[in-house]
């Protein structure tokens, strides 16, 4: 019903757009770094006298439609020189404009109480943007720059902890968030057990988050976005720069294959292989590195295109009994073209894939798995007018999923081989998204997604009684695997099982005055990928199943509202959001269930559900030489799964639980202060209620062994996590006119040595037979320093 | 540079580190405990046979109560009835008339305080321990010994297997339960590994077919026993439900397992 309506407003908008219109012309281009010709996604284009603006888009492009008449254009960036300079719109024009990297002693043009009323009134909302700058003037452990843990720092946003991998927002799991780098999907986002993230900082621009309202352009993870854009590399002069840390070093190199029209960069990273060796005492690997290109190439003002490629690796060893490997691939041709100066289209082909390696060779086997894809994407963004863009396009994704194969690495292993069935999926979306300023102070964003997922034929699937794969024994009162009653074998070509859903989103933002809005959105999204995980945090092993006749999509239904507000022209900003979520078909796994080289995954699986609410404030220091922020959380996030009969007692006797990401409190601070041009400091404070965990409430004696029996599930807490870090960043030479440039990284992670329980477990001691509580803590305190350099 | 790297690189600990801290538990209200472990050693008449009931107490004290005064009998197919008499008040409860057969169908009565408890179980074959391998440079760290106990696995059916290794060094008993689902037909071991076994140290290895149910039980029983276990990769701990319902009051479960297999032993002195 709710479609229907939308489908007449935007055209009846139009019409009032349009309909009382003098001569109207488009000012268009792109912006970018003076110095490299990187282009600049988010800088600002305002016409003051207007009082109106816009934003360049993720490939530097703005594109904007005003009356006929000569205005002062100013444009302003974070961190970068402002401009301001007069146009006479009388025609249709094209305006690149460069701008500079703000030396630091120099002071803004002060124009940005205009710029943040434009971020105020925009209706986008629950989403966080952090530049490559800022994220590297965090403190960070190990002197690792890592952009997943700069992204906890912000409110509802948290992971489970040192040494886990993926991140959690507003109380979702980590296989609910979409990562996108350079548009093409990242399965695994975590090096050696989530100690670094995959991305390597020095080749990242810009990263976006969104946690809510989420444009119709995005689909198939419930929980957030996280967008990453790499840089293009310096079409202009020939740079390297890097660092060389304790446990990793980087490198990168950028420069023109044609002046001012192409560029290429290529970027390394590796740890180094021996690092972890204290860790085990023996002889051990445990590596990671990853590599980073893209080229790019303007090939006239209308079309450029682009190609990317990442490749990550993961390498552990074990004297000669324990092998594995895992990583990334990722490949990717995207072709921009304008079709006028109005409409900006993106074309993007994706090869993207995850695979995982393991070699058992104690026990003589071989274990791999992986998932692949081949994603198609369109995306139009159509600037109709100042007042009126629309953003509509396609996606289709092919995937394959490689569950696992077993194979004997020995003539004379008994391990028989053995390959699970693989699976193949086509997932569809049509999306139309429109942002409209309806008044002066009453901004709409309205669109809908209509995604389809063909689960497509495999050989064998099985076959249930009465459909059903899990069955309950009252008796005993458990969930039991069902025998198949037999199998089915389809062709590639057919359709097994089809979904299909409308995903309405809709955001408005209603400003208040100069200083302050308040803004509301609601979402729905559909998601038909699963990792199958029933630990705390994924693991590299996991695997991703398709939904179809056993497993449902996830549906998310996603409400929030906010209070926007600047404060003492945008000195301080303050933002408050609530926001509100259910999330039907989240599975849950039947006790002892076993979700590795399991060829009926149905067996083991029973749908749920999930909710997370919650309260999020962040409080912006944005100028002078003290800047930084408060981020505060106060949330819930609970699942149940119920019984499918009264008969039946559910998961944890069908009652919510906590999910393990469920964090009541979780306040962050973080704050960088500039002494003078050699020395700025960083540091960040954190605090963290216990992740929930399940107890023992008891033991018994069987077989010679204790076993301990549990409370509830996730119904204990570990203890609350909290430190501190502090960081120092020297520059010997600021001002040096040598091409060379160097600075030194100091930092002290954990700064009073807290010992944070990454898990708490309970064990029978085999020497003593005596019970005991096992206190794991990943880090003390980690002193660390690197030093970077670039020319 | 390097050199500079090469003092930090000494200067830096690792400080990941497990200790041992006291924490605060809920105590539940004590649940019956059935050990009822029907053993048939290969090679002996099986007759005598011992079933044990403790109570489940707080996690960290040091020993569990016996639950004494409880009536036990087994039956069989052929209705015969096996009563399991208690040894004083040790909570073992004996008889020595049993008639194991291999695929026989057996129900066990517990009737304690009132309470009557039930449960069926098949008694279950297994193969033969053939011979044991001995590696000392074996095991996750390559410095452990390892023993890989092998045996033939019979094609034609669906196995599971439930190994115990018991030897001086540990103060409790190493188990391990295998399927055949990746190595059906093939000749296979059941793998032990510890660090300090000597030569001259006598390790025994016991051999236990099992049904699937008990294969799965005891599955989950060790995951959260294993001092492995735990971790960021922990998997959600539950609450462990044998084979054995209370007929009078359902909620009040037992723990526990009413298990009968045909055992095969093997005495292996290390090398």
């Amino acid at each position: 019903m709710n479609c229907k309506r939308k489908g007449i407003l935007p055209l009846l908008l139009l019409v009032l757009s349009f309909g009382f219109s003098q001569e109207k012309y488009t000012l268009s281009g792109i912006v970018s770094d003076q110095k490299s010709n990187e282009t600049l996604i988010g800088v600002t284009i305002l016409f003051p006298e207007l009082q109106t603006g816009t934003t360049t888009n993720e490939y530097g492009f703005y594109s904007i439609t005003l009356d006929e008449g000569t205005y002062i254009v100013q444009l302003s960036y974070l961190g970068y020189g402002s401009i301001s300079q007069s146009i006479v719109l009388d025609s249709d024009k094209t305006l690149n404009f460069q701008l500079a990297e703000s030396t630091e002693s120099l002071e803004e043009v002060i124009i940005t109480k205009d710029v943040e009323k434009l971020n105020i009134r925009k209706p986008q909302m629950s989403v966080n943007t952090l530049t490559i700058n800022t994220i590297k003037q965090m403190p960070v452990v190990l002197g690792e720059v890592d952009i997943i843990k700069s992204i906890t720092l912000l409110p509802g946003v948290t992971n489970a902890g040192e040494g886990s991998s993926g991140f959690n927002v507003r109380g979702g799991a980590a296989d609910q968030n979409l990562i996108l780098l350079d548009e093409a999907t990242i399965f695994n986002s975590s090096h050696l057990f989530g100690f670094f993230s995959v991305f390597n900082p020095d080749a990242i621009k810009d990263i976006k988050l969104y946690k809510g309202g989420i444009p119709a352009k995005y689909g198939g993870r419930v929980s957030s976005v996280l967008d990453i854009y790499q840089k293009e590399g310096n079409s202009k002069e020939f740079h390297m720069n890097g660092g060389i840390g304790l446990v990793a070093s980087r490198f990168l190199a950028e420069g023109p294959i044609k002046k001012e029209k192409g560029s290429f960069l290529f970027g390394g990273r590796s740890s180094y292989a021996h690092i972890f060796l204290p860790l085990f005492d023996i002889d051990s690997k445990a590596y990671f590195y990853d590599l980073n290109t893209k080229l790019s190439y303007r090939l006239n003002n209308n079309n450029s295109i682009y190609l990317s490629g990442y490749f990550g690796r993961d390498v552990f060893e074990i004297a000669d009994s324990f092998e594995n490997e895992y990583g990334n691939t990722v490949l990717n041709f995207r072709w921009n073209h304008l079709f006028s100066d109005k409409l900006f289209s993106n074309l993007s082909l994706i090869y993207s894939d995850y695979d995982y390696d393991l070699k058992l060779n104690f026990v003589e086997f071989d274990w791999t798995s992986g998932i692949q894809n081949f994603n198609v994407k369109y995306d139009l963004k159509h600037y109709i007018s100042d007042t009126f863009k629309m953003e509509y396009g396609l996606n289709s994704i092919y995937y394959k999923f490689n569950p696992g194969e077993i194979n004997p690495t020995t003539p004379t292993s008994g391990v028989n081989p053995f390959k699970l069935i693989d699976k193949y999926a086509f997932e569809n979306a049509l999306y139309v998204d429109a942002e409209h300023q309806v008044t002066k102070n009453l901004a709409l964003s309205y669109g809908v997604r209509f995604s389809s997922f063909l689960r497509l034929g495999q050989d064998e699937l099985n076959i249930y009684e009465n459909d059903n794969p899990v069955v309950f024994n009252e008796d005993i009162q458990i969930y039991e695997k069902a025998d198949p009653i037999g199998t089915d074998t389809f062709s590639r070509s057919d359709v097994i099982e089809s979904f299909f859903n409308v995903e309405p989103r809709l955001a408005l933002a209603y400003q208040l005055n100069d200083e302050s809005s308040v803004k509301a959105s609601y979402n729905r999204m559909a998601q038909y990928l699963h990792l199958l995980s029933n630990t705390s945090s994924p693991t590299p092993l996991d695997v991703w199943t398709p939904s179809g006749k056993y497993v449902e999509p996830q549906l998310l239904d996603q409400f929030a509202v906010g209070y926007f507000r600047t404060i003492n022209d945008n000195a301080y900003s303050l933002e408050v959001e609530s926001f509100y979520k259910t999330i039907k078909n989240r599975i849950d796994y039947i006790d002892g269930a076993d979700l590795i080289a399991n060829d009926a995954i149905e067996q083991v699986i029973l749908n749920g559900r999930a909710r997370a609410y919650g309260l999020e404030v962040l409080f912006r220091k944005n100028k002078g030489d003290l800047k930084g922020w408060i981020a505060y959380t106060l949330s819930k996030a609970e699942q149940q799964t119920e019984g499918r009969t009264p008969a039946e007692t559910g998961i944890n006797n069908g009652d919510w639980y906590n999910t393990p990401y469920d964090k009541t409190h979780d306040l962050s601070v973080t704050a960088s202060y500039k002494l003078n041009e050699k020395w700025s400091f960083g540091g960040n404070l954190l605090f963290q209620t216990g992740q929930p965990t399940t107890f023992p409430n008891g033991q018994y004696e069987y077989n010679g062994i204790s076993i301990p029996s549990f409370d509830l599930r996730n119904s204990s807490r570990l203890p609350s996590y909290h430190r501190l870090d502090v960081s120092a960043i020297y520059t010997p030479k600021p001002n040096s006119t040598k091409r060379w440039k160097g600075e030194w990284v100091l930092g002290i992670y954990n700064i009073y040595n807290r010992r944070n329980a990454a898990s708490i477990t309970f064990r029978e001691n085999r020497m003593t037979a005596r019970n005991e509580a096992i206190r794991l803590a990943i880090f003390g305190i980690v002193p660390s320093i690197s030093y970077n350099f670039k020319f | 540079m390097k050199k500079l790297l090469l003092v930090l690189s000494i200067l830096f600990v690792f400080t990941s580190c497990e200790d041992e801290i006291s924490v605060d538990l809920n105590n539940a209200e004590p649940r019956l405990v059935i050990e009822a472990s029907i053993n048939w050693f290969k090679g002996t008449a099986g007759n005598e046979q011992q079933i044990k009931l403790t109570l489940s107490a707080p996690y960290f004290d040091d020993e569990v109560p016996p639950a004494n005064g409880a009536t036990i009998f087994i039956t069989d197919e052929n209705n015969n009835t096996f009563n399991f008499i208690e040894n004083g008040v040790t909570g073992i409860y004996q008889n020595s008339t049993f008639i194991p057969v291999i695929d026989g169908v057996y129900n066990l009565t517990v009737i304690y305080e009132g309470d009557t408890y039930t449960a069926t179980e098949t008694l279950k074959s297994v193969a033969s321990i053939e011979f044991v391998e001995q590696n000392d440079e074996g095991g996750f760290t390559g410095e452990e010994t390892e023993l890989k106990a092998f045996y033939t696995d019979p094609a034609d059916e669906e196995n599971y297997y439930f190994f115990e290794f018991i030897s001086d060094i540990p103060a409790i008993p190493t188990l391990e339960v295998y399927d055949d689902e990746f190595t059906n037909g093939n000749q296979i071991f059941g793998f032990y590994t510890e660090e300090e076994l000597d030569t001259g140290d006598v390790v025994t290895i016991r051999n236990y077919g099992v049904s699937r149910r008990f294969y799965e039980f005891m599955f989950i029983l060790l995951q959260q026993n294993s001092e492995e276990g735990g971790g960021p990769f922990e998997t959600q701990p539950a609450t462990v439900r044998g084979n054995c319902i209370n007929t009078t009051s359902p909620d009040d479960f037992p723990f526990g397992y009413f298990r009968l297999s045909e055992v095969d032993e093997f005495i292996y002195v290390v090398e």
